[in-house]
């Protein structure tokens, strides 16, 4: 594993490739994706269903393989590692949102935040861990199990654990989908400020526009390649464009 | 409905898999079983038709005449009871062509080098006994046919069965010893001889000698039968009837065929207990087997919810569901069984095939009988359907509303019914096995057995309650080593405190059996210990096929540095119309060589007195009354005048003369020798004299070699030693029949993570996604498996030496004095747990760690 000290790039791709099942029924996801995520910036990836927006996510995080081509994050190429690797590249360097089932049930919010920490064996940093929690507004929820927090409040005690250990990317998978749109906007503002005020690198995929435009930039895919690039949004501009893809 | 039931099992085999696994071993037992014995029934009813197939009519005792000779003398061939005369009679009926009286000899073929060098005396003096009897010379009536040299045709002559000629390294003309208790008498060997068609004597020796040497040998002028074959063309059972007619009384004759039959069915009988033991041991496998059902059915129908929401939603009825889940149970019940048969047949057949390895060819043809299967297919299917009703009511519940829930998982519902029950359960179980024990009911095994039973469930169910707060407990010293992985594993044992708590009650079950029988033998084992360090006794002989023979005693004695002898002998005698054990002992020197548990000490017994032991005081018997024992040669009226405070050895304990007055000849079984001073230890310096023990041991065993190389001489050290080996083997068997049921419980620990693993597939997907790694999330699954397997065997483990010890207790009118608390098992036992756990989680968790994670997080539900 090489990483030089402060690379440009959380994460990229070069000619990425992934195909679904064999012969006839071979589905072909992503097709020919070269994508560059700098550092610092929030990224939103946007496209119609089936467009391979969250097949790009999951090979760029290395939870799929691609087919073909090569794809980095923070300067080590993934595509050539081992499973265990690939594990450990993970822990270390990529958080996650997912759209729901973010957390492990038996576990309260707190263990649920520090669990990467946890599994690595690394010390928490209690000051860092201190400000996220003012930042998102969850001290007084920390020793609660996730069956007793609103949808809102688990997404962001899933933002916060993606945060804790100071990811070089955090990977969110449509993190406002399954929230009213409050909650939804106050998601998106802490992950805004996560990206502004802490230098975090965040990709997110999502299909709503209004979600999409908190982004610093927008890459819309359709039938697995990009086909555009949006940069400092709005929720209008982003309407419009999905409207000439047809949707 | 039934299809819709086939379909869900089509489409999900694996978590019944090990369902299916758990209801056929226990299947596979009852199968097995029933195989074995027919074949074994069949096996010994083909021996009874050879022996008898010859013979028209056999003349005999008549079992159901009883007299007091009747059981009377474990070592009796059967007395002589037809004199010459009566066989004359029997020759002299119309229609018989011949009568020949028959007796066998008790005693025992040596090998040509018996009684050279042999290091232990037990193995020269065990194997397979010798049966010997008179030659008369006709196949019919002889049952074997001459094969090579000639029948015997004087005195002084022998001839054995081909395979002993060899086995037992004689050639022709070779002088072959007998030894009796009267002596080794040298026969010339003249033939070999085939028994029946193929000479399948089940490994013992066959000899037969001259008319008169027989009589002399047996020392009885008498037959003990007669062997009746009659003229071409007479009706057989006509003739019994006539020679019925001249018999002395208490005697009979019956065809050969009928003889044969009734020895089959006799067999049979005794075949018959091993089939029910079998299959109460087939009983509690299936019982733990139906712990599983009961879990698999509970987690399939809680992963089903929202499938059987959405069937409630669009008009199914509960009740449909129910008899859909039902249908399930019945599919798999129905797979299961015949898996189990076939796996039965195939372990007899593995079993018969060990066996035939040491005892020979001695099993009819292996068939499957009917009734196995239909004991197979009633027991597996009654076992899962009754486990699979309550979790078919459950589902049959579920509202239509639920389809509509996001999670599965549903509310926790507190323990507290669970509590409640399972504690009454448990306390009215204990009653009852407290009752059984010790209340002195008649058949209190079934007071106990229901107790257990119920005692057993009580704490399953209890155990959810304390399996919580354990693995709470155990949170933070899992964290401490484990961190994460073995965090997680706490928190999913307490999450499902119900699933942990009967998978871990399966094994408890198992456990708890083991643990029982281990305290039982543990406890045995210690009186077993102390019976000989009571004892003062040096060596002890006994006789390897009979008593120990007068003349022998005579030898012992009269060698140099022996003390004295006691020699005790038993005899069966008649008090009130029932039959009794009566010890024989020499009081004077009885008392100076074994601690006697005697009222007062036993040195004061005289003639013409008894002491009783607590059976016979149960009878209203009491110091100072006269009780009258009725022998077979003779009665006896004796002043009651001490107490014996064991059960064990024997009823009532008189003096020789006494003996002799009820038995005649008293049968010696046990002489107790004790040496004089000039005997020293083996590691004692002999420089200046005197003799080692080992040396007295030899000089004694090669006084007896002469006349009587059947007396095997013994130290106290190694009869125990013998004792304890035997108790060992006890629980071997009991343990190896318990095996099947802790197998099916660890499939059962398997079989509930692999159901979980399932459940949590999401879970463990974002685990692996935040960057577990797949050696984790296996020791996350094995940490789990092992809490469950260690806490079922704990669980198991203080019930069965709680109840144990409560058998033992109420067990100390038979010569417990106290429990002995098997440690070194337990400990065996806990290992043995925890390296389970680890192997019952081998498949869930490799499963877990190989789950694809992007799969598990899209996951449905």
């Amino acid at each position: 594993m090489t990483s030089t000290a402060a690379p440009a790039l959380a994460a990229s791709m070069r000619d990425g490739y992934k195909d679904y099942g064999h012969g006839e029924a071979a589905v072909r996801a992503l097709d020919g994706v070269s994508v560059e995520i700098a550092r610092s910036e929030f990224t939103a990836i946007m496209g119609p269903s089936g467009s391979g927006k969250s097949t790009l996510l999951h090979t760029l995080a290395g939870l799929d393989k691609l087919s073909a081509g090569s794809s980095t994050i923070a300067d080590t190429t993934i595509t050539q590692l081992s499973e265990a690797q690939v594990t450990e590249v993970r822990r270390k360097y990529i958080g996650f949102v997912f759209q729901s089932f973010n957390l492990i049930p038996s576990l309260t919010a707190r263990e649920n935040i520090t669990l990467p920490l946890d599994i690595s064996g690394t010390k928490v940093d209690k000051a860092w861990f201190d400000e996220i929690i003012g930042i998102l507004g969850l001290g007084q929820r920390l020793t609660h199990l996730p069956a007793e927090l609103s949808g809102g409040q688990q997404q962001r005690v899933a933002v916060a654990r993606a945060l804790v250990s100071r990811p070089e990317i955090i990977f969110a998978d449509e993190p406002s989908g399954n929230l009213d749109s409050r909650s939804g906007a106050e998601l998106l503002s802490f992950m805004q400020r996560a990206v502004k005020e802490f230098g975090q690198t965040i990709v997110m995929v999502t299909h709503d526009p209004t979600a999409a435009s908190y982004a610093d930039r927008i890459l819309f895919l359709e039938d697995g390649q990009i086909v555009d690039e949006m940069r400092e949004p709005t929720a209008e501009r982003v309407l419009d464009r999905m409207k000439q893809m047809g949707h | 409905m039934f299809r819709l039931a086939l379909k869900s099992v089509r489409h999900n085999p694996k978590r019944l898999i090990l369902t299916a696994i758990a209801v056929a071993l226990g299947v596979s037992l009852v199968a097995a079983t029933q195989t074995f014995t027919n074949a074994l029934s069949s096996g010994f009813s083909d021996l009874f038709d050879d022996i008898y197939a010859g013979t028209d009519i056999v003349v005999e005792v008549d079992p159901d005449a009883t007299d007091a000779d009747e059981g009377g003398d474990p070592f009796a061939a059967g007395d002589g009871i037809f004199t010459p005369e009566d066989v004359d009679a029997i020759a002299a009926i119309g229609g018989v062509d011949i009568a020949s009286g028959g007796i066998q000899v008790n005693g025992s073929v040596l090998a040509a080098d018996a009684g050279e060098g042999d290091a232990d005396p037990f193995a020269s003096a065990g194997g397979a006994p010798s049966q010997i009897f008179n030659f008369y010379g006709d196949p019919r009536v002889d049952q074997s046919t001459v094969v090579d040299g000639r029948g015997v045709e004087a005195d002084g002559e022998i001839v054995l069965d081909l395979d002993s000629v060899e086995n037992l390294g004689y050639t022709f003309g070779d002088s072959v010893r007998i030894a009796t208790e009267a002596g080794v008498d040298e026969f010339e060997l003249v033939g070999s001889v085939r028994f029946g068609e193929d000479n399948s004597l089940q490994g013992a020796t066959l000899a037969y000698i001259s008319d008169a040497d027989a009589h002399r040998l047996a020392d009885d002028p008498n037959y003990a039968s007669v062997s009746v074959i009659a003229q071409e063309g007479e009706d057989l059972e006509a003739l019994a009837a006539r020679v019925g007619d001249v018999l002395p009384e208490g005697t009979r004759a019956l065809t050969g065929e009928q003889k044969a039959a009734e020895q089959t069915e006799a067999l049979d009988d005794v075949l018959q207990y091993v089939d029910i033991f079998a299959i109460a041991f087939a009983f509690i496998s299936l019982f733990v087997g139906a712990y599983i059902i009961v879990n698999t059915f509970r987690i399939i129908v809680t992963q089903r919810t929202r499938e059987f929401g959405l069937m409630r939603a669009i008009g199914v009825t509960g009740r449909q569901i129910r008899s859909m889940i039902l249908l399930e149970a019945l599919v798999v019940a129905v797979i299961a069984s015949t898996l189990g048969v076939v796996l039965g047949y195939l372990l007899a057949l593995a079993f018969s095939w060990l066996v035939s390895l040491f005892a020979g060819d001695i099993f009819g043809t292996m068939t499957l009988p009917l009734e196995a299967v239909g004991w197979a297919y009633a027991m597996g299917g009654a076992v899962t359907l009754v486990s699979a009703l309550l979790p078919a009511i459950h589902a049959s519940r579920v509202a239509p509303m639920e389809a509509l829930r996001e999670s599965a998982t549903g509310g926790k519902k507190p323990l507290k019914v669970r509590n409640i029950v399972g504690g009454a359960l448990a306390l009215v179980g204990a009653v009852l096995v407290t009752v059984g024990l010790y209340a002195g009911f008649d058949k209190p095994y079934i007071w106990v057995g229901a107790g257990a039973a119920m005692l057993v469930i009580g704490v399953t169910l209890l155990a959810a309650q304390l399996l919580s707060p354990l693995a709470g407990g155990m949170r933070r010293p899992l964290s401490a080593w484990f961190r994460v992985d073995g965090k997680l594993a706490a928190n999913n044992i307490q999450r499902e405190p119900r699933r942990s708590a009967n998978t871990a009650a399966a094994l408890m079950i198992g456990v708890m059996l083991l643990a029982l029988v281990a305290t039982f033998t543990e406890s045995l084992k210690s009186v077993v210990t102390e019976e000989f360090a009571s004892t003062k006794a040096d060596l002890f002989a006994t006789g390897a096929q009979g008593p120990v023979p007068d003349g022998a005693i005579d030898v012992i004695e009269g060698v140099d540095g022996v003390a004295f002898t006691s020699s005790v002998g038993f005899g069966t005698a008649t008090y009130d119309d029932m039959d009794y054990a009566v010890a024989v002992l020499d009081p004077a020197t009885a008392a100076e060589t074994y601690e006697y548990a005697t009222d007062p000490a036993i040195g004061e017994l005289s003639d013409g007195e008894v002491y009783i032991n607590p059976t016979i005081e149960a009878l209203g018997v009491e110091v100072g009354d006269e009780v009258t024992l009725k022998g077979p040669e003779g009665e006896a009226t004796l002043d009651v005048t001490g107490l014996y405070l064991n059960e064990n050895e024997g009823a009532f304990f008189v003096t020789f003369p006494t003996g002799e007055d009820l038995f005649g000849d008293v049968q010696v079984v046990q002489t107790l020798i004790v040496f004089d001073d000039s005997v020293v230890a083996d590691d004692a310096d002999t420089t200046d004299g005197g003799v080692t023990f080992s040396e007295q041991q030899e000089a004694i065993q090669d006084a007896l070699s002469e006349d009587f190389p059947l007396v095997i001489l013994a130290q106290p050290g190694q009869l125990e030693q013998l004792a304890n080996q035997f108790i060992d083997l006890l629980l071997g068997i009991i343990s190896a029949l318990l095996g099947s049921a802790l197998v099916i419980a660890l499939l059962g620990v398997a079989n509930t993570l692999l159901l979980s693993v399932t459940e949590r597939t999401r879970e463990i997907g974002l685990l692996r996604a935040v960057g577990m790694k797949r050696r984790s999330v296996w020791r996350m699954i094995t940490i789990e498996s092992m809490i469950m397997a260690v806490f079922g065997t704990l669980l198991g483990m203080v019930l069965g030496v709680a109840l144990g010890s409560a058998l033992v207790l109420s067990l100390a009118d038979f010569g417990f004095n106290g429990v002995t608390i098997p440690w070194v098992w337990l400990i065996v036992y806990t290992v043995l747990a925890a390296i389970a756990g680890v192997v019952a989680a081998i498949w869930p968790a490799y499963r877990a760690s190989r789950l694809d994670i992007l799969q598990a997080i899209a996951a449905d539900g």
